[in-house]
């Protein structure tokens, strides 16, 4: 029979004597060409990797600090665990931390997967299946944690139809996990969290892929990568002479059609379009002309300030009171997203007239559009109306009703103990009252505009509006720049920079990530890329963090992405994009296995893992996190062999991965080379370990990033910083940096004598001085060969 | 004891919570434990005053785990015998285990006093202390200015305004640990 070729017309009143079969039509040339082996463990399930994951757990320990000592998921209960008991169902106050923990993680996959999924669907729609997942001549590995976990090579956005199937079923299996009745063991809710952390990194991969392919977001092109443009950043770059557009959210499709409405319509300079969170990072890669208005910590605060003459809203990170906040300052609000629908009325496919018009009017306060091409025409003309109406509108404290609210304070204190951050308000308002605001502007920084300190006040003061005066003079003056999200690390970078990465002599890649819950401001952000970047670490950032260190400017007026290079080397301060662009981070150190050590990476996560973690010395810092997301965002890099601290909200996640050195035999490696054990220094010496202060995490980073592969001239330039960073911000000698000692090759040639006359007074070594050797007191000798896994099964040759 | 709202309101955990005590009482407390350890945050660094309140409780030979960037204060003021960097997470997780060596060599702790720790973070860490380091026993309490649940004993809260009655309340504690 005739071979019917997808595209071709066949008349079927011409065939004769045939049967016909409609089963799936494929191209010519469309079966999977065998572009490398297929791995292990393709498309893993929940036990899969469970062995790697326990390898993992058994060195670090989950460490479990409850915030709630009962249970209430069901009627059995509330059950209460207090002191690791049981509950009615048998569950044991430690593994129902687990369970809990899998349930952010649930979330936080979830969302993405969610949101990836909503993607695909929108582009699908707007521009078929077959659009080609191509980045350039400088991205030939393109989606290597697809590659890695599905064993599957994208080749078009269709194909991600077939990743979202597969973890869409992870993640109802993984629920069903948290059923009462099921799973018992902690150890195991953490296997499965760890699952779902890695699923998670996959959604966001899916994500940022199938936009940047139909967005033609910076990729792998000439002008991308390390040489894309800026964006201006921050409230005070906002002109609010003209029509004002805020978007709030995620998933970049709605606000990508105001763009094209604007620029379609000529309307590109008399429109501000503004973005908070991470639709705002992502709508800059695709509408040039958009701002970066602040990141989440803000967004009470730049919609009470009342500068949008219209907010859109899609989804994620978007306060669920956003419609009660609109409505304070008369902005229409327009909902894009099924997920986040606030009450309002669905007006999908509706006149555009009927909608503008009845925003404008006022008789409802905001709308649903699902369909995100037809959000801008609706959002820029119902701007470009509300602009008139609102212009006399003011939000800002008078000087009058500022002076009266923080001379009514009465100092009860009700706001102090409702604030997340414990700020003194009253104190601050005392001051003000008596002609010093400074106490007070400086609060608006730390404070992550939360609101909760409003509701308790007695005094009905509105504190954040409070704060706001008396911060503004600053506010206005907020100008900052940062990159473009520039997407995927390029391969030729990884080509010159995996050698010096494993080798140590570029000492690490430290990864800011995630929201904005920061102990004491977005300063901290600000400093931890500075210290890391100057210090000739790659600093690859996404989402808040990458908006809030680009607030902060050093003496020449340049802020960090100004100071420093964009590109995947040492000193370079990269603004790789959204949340879901961080999966270019887990790409970079998987890239780094398989372009520079050459490992395959078709379905063979457990092996990649395990070279990143003994070798890779990466380190993630969620100084903010909050959110489910960060939970799974955080749990997905450490499966992969990369470790993270969060700021000291982050203890409220209840778990971390902590290690224990002083447990010997819990660093026993194998040498791949000939099978024999190795036992070694602690690296990295935790997976997930929260730090009090910012000076505490910027040696704890530096710490982390060492690994039992590096070099001796890679260990003595982390050791450098490990031990400077510690003089710098806690005055004293790192009270472990001897345990990283194999050699006196080891120390930096600048203060070897110094720290070897260290280690035989403090620690009793033996030292050759004569030779300038160590004679004894290492955990173990240098061996330029050790070749270090945790896996058995990769030995080449037994001793 | 009386009754009190926690610093951070909603960080009530469940049916176990500390009372709150005056300094004599926890100074009292303090001096029944037989290996105890003060554990030390950043929040000590506001004031020189507090850091020479943990220098006293140290010189009546109780160890000091300086956490956060604590340590700077120690090393200001050249006191640095018995004080030990440790960050507080990973000290809590070995706290937790009773065959821990302790940072001493000689064993695991009976009682920890926790002081200038950021609340939150002491709280939690109060929690898994509270839910895990069960047997033997580990007894825990905060010397800080805030009511504090998770600890089996703590102050009330203390607003800025109170600050020298604060201060009051550390030098007697300090007197009433007998050692
Ligand atoms: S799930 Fe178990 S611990 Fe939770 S309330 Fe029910 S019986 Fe109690
Ligand atoms: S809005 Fe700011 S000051 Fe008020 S409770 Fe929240 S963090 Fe504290
Ligand atoms: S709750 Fe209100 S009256 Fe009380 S201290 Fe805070 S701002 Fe002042």
């Amino acid at each position: 029979m005739e071979e019917i070729k997808k595209g071709g017309l066949v008349d079927v009143f011409d065939l004769k004597n045939v049967d016909i079969h409609i089963g799936e039509i494929v191209d010519e040339g469309e079966e999977e060409e065998e572009w490398e082996p297929m791995g292990p463990h393709p498309m893993p399930r929940i036990a899969t990797l469970r062995d790697w994951d326990f390898k993992l757990l058994n060195r670090y320990k989950p460490f479990y600090a409850p915030i709630c000592d009962m249970c209430c998921l069901c009627t059995y209960g509330k059950c209460d665990l207090t002191g690791n008991k049981k509950g009615a169902c048998g569950i044991r106050m430690d593994a129902q931390q687990g369970r809990m923990v899998l349930l952010a993680c649930l979330v936080g996959c979830s969302a993405h997967c969610g949101h990836g999924r909503h993607l695909l669907h929108d582009m699908i729609k707007k521009f078929g299946p077959d659009v080609p997942i191509d980045f350039g001549p400088e991205v030939d590995i393109e989606a290597p944690l697809t590659r890695l976990v599905c064993g599957i090579k994208p080749k078009t956005i269709g194909d991600y139809d077939e990743v979202f199937s597969y973890v869409e079923e992870q993640i109802v299996q993984l629920a069903d996990a948290l059923h009462t009745g099921q799973e018992g063991s902690y150890m195991d809710f953490e296997s499965k969290a760890l699952h779902m952390g890695m699923l998670d990194s996959l959604n966001k991969e899916a994500a940022d892929i199938i936009q940047i392919a139909c967005y033609d977001m910076p990729s792998g092109f000439p002008g991308d990568g390390p040489d894309v443009p800026f964006v201006d950043v921050g409230i005070g770059t906002i002109d609010t002479n003209k029509p004002v557009i805020i978007v709030i959210g995620h998933n970049v499709p709605p606000s990508a059609d105001i763009g094209v409405y604007l620029t379609e319509n000529d309307l590109e300079d008399k429109v501000e379009v503004g973005g908070i969170c991470c639709t705002s990072i992502d709508t800059t890669r695709v509408y040039k002309k958009a701002k970066i208005v602040s990141a989440l910590g803000r967004q009470l605060r730049v919609l009470r300030a009342g500068i949008a003459d219209v907010v859109v809203i899609d989804e994620q990170c978007i306060r669920a009171d956003v419609l009660e906040l609109c409505q304070r300052v008369q902005s229409p609000m327009i909902a894009t997203n099924d997920k986040a629908m606030h009450g309002l009325v669905d007006r999908t496919d509706d006149d555009p007239d009927k909608i503008v018009d009845d925003l404008v009017s006022g008789r409802v306060p905001g709308v649903i559009i699902l369909e995100p091409d037809q959000v801008g025409e609706v959002a820029v003309r119902t701007a470009l109306q509300m602009d008139k109406k609102r212009r006399s509108l003011k939000f800002i404290l008078s000087d009058d009703e500022f002076k009266y609210y923080v001379n009514d304070c009465i100092l009860c204190g009700s706001c102090t103990l409702a604030c997340p951050n414990g700020l003194y308000i009253g104190e601050a308002n005392k001051s003000a009252a008596a002609g010093n605001l400074k106490p007070l502007a400086d609060l608006f920084d730390i404070c992550v505009g939360c609101g909760r300190c409003e509701q308790v006040c007695k005094k009905h003061i509105p504190i954040v509006d409070v704060m706001t005066k008396a911060a503004y003079p600053q506010l206005k003056e907020e100008k900052g720049r940062m990159r473009i999200g520039r997407g995927p690390i390029w391969d030729s970078e990884i080509r010159e920079a995996g050698a010096p990465l494993v080798l140590g002599t570029i000492p690490g890649i430290i990864a800011p990530i995630g929201c904005g819950n920061y102990p004491n401001g977005t300063k901290d952000a600000w400093l931890i890329v500075k210290e890391f970047a100057e210090r000739n670490y790659i600093v690859a950032l996404t989402g808040c963090m990458a908006i809030d260190c680009a607030l902060w400017k050093d003496e020449d007026g340049k802020t960090i992405y100004e100071a420093h290079h964009g590109g995947f080397s040492g000193g370079g301060v990269i603004n790789i994009g959204s949340c879901v662009s961080n999966a270019h981070i887990h790409d970079a150190t998987i890239k780094v296995a398989s372009i520079f050590a050459g490992r395959p990476l078709r379905g063979n996560y457990e092996e990649i893992a395990d070279y990143i973690l003994s070798r890779v010395g990466a380190c993630g810092v969620a100084w903010g996190a909050m959110s489910q997301k960060a939970a799974s965002i955080a749990t997905g890099f450490n499966r992969l062999g990369v470790p993270a601290v969060v700021g000291p909200h982050g203890v409220k996640y209840r778990r971390a991965f902590m290690s224990r050195p002083d447990r010997k035999e819990d660093w026993k490696l194998i040498d791949a080379s000939d099978g024999s054990e190795v036992y070694v220094e602690p690296g990295p010496q935790d997976l997930l370990v929260a730090c009090e202060t910012v000076e505490e995490a910027l040696p704890m980073m530096a710490k982390l990033c060492i690994r039992p592969s590096d070099t001796d001239r890679g260990r003595s330039i982390k050791l450098t910083h490990y031990i400077d960073l510690n003089q710098k911000y806690l005055s004293a000698y790192p009270p472990d940096w001897h345990l990283f000692v194999r050699a006196a090759s080891d120390l930096p040639i600048a203060t070897r004598n110094e720290l070897l006359k260290k280690l035989e007074d403090e620690q009793g070594w033996k030292i050759d001085w004569k030779k300038k050797k160590i004679e004894e007191g290492p955990i173990r000798g240098y061996n330029p060969s050790f070749n270090p896994t945790n896996l058995e099964r990769l030995v080449r040759g037994k001793k | 004891m009386g009754i009190e709202i926690p610093f951070d309101v909603a960080s009530i955990a469940g049916p176990e919570i500390g009372g709150i005590a005056p300094p004599e009482v926890i100074g009292c407390y303090i001096t029944s434990a037989r290996r105890p350890l003060l554990v030390v945050g950043s929040e000590i660094l506001r004031d020189n005053f507090f850091v020479e309140i943990a220098i006293e409780i140290g010189k009546k030979g109780i160890p000091i785990a300086a956490t956060g960037h604590s340590m700077r204060g120690f090393v200001e003021k050249k006191y640095t015998e018995n004080v030990y960097y440790y960050n507080l997470h990973e000290l809590t997780n070995c706290l937790r285990d009773p065959n821990w060596k302790g940072l001493d060599g000689a064993g695991n702790y009976d009682f920890v006093i926790f002081y200038g720790i950021i609340y939150y973070y002491a709280s939690q860490m109060l929690s898994c202390l509270k839910n895990f380091a069960t047997d033997p026993l580990m007894r825990t309490v905060s010397i800080d200015r805030y009511y504090h649940p998770n600890a089996r004993m703590s102050f009330t809260n203390i607003m800025p305004r109170m600050e020298d009655e604060y201060k009051d309340m550390l030098k007697k504690l300090v007197e009433s640990i007998k050692r």
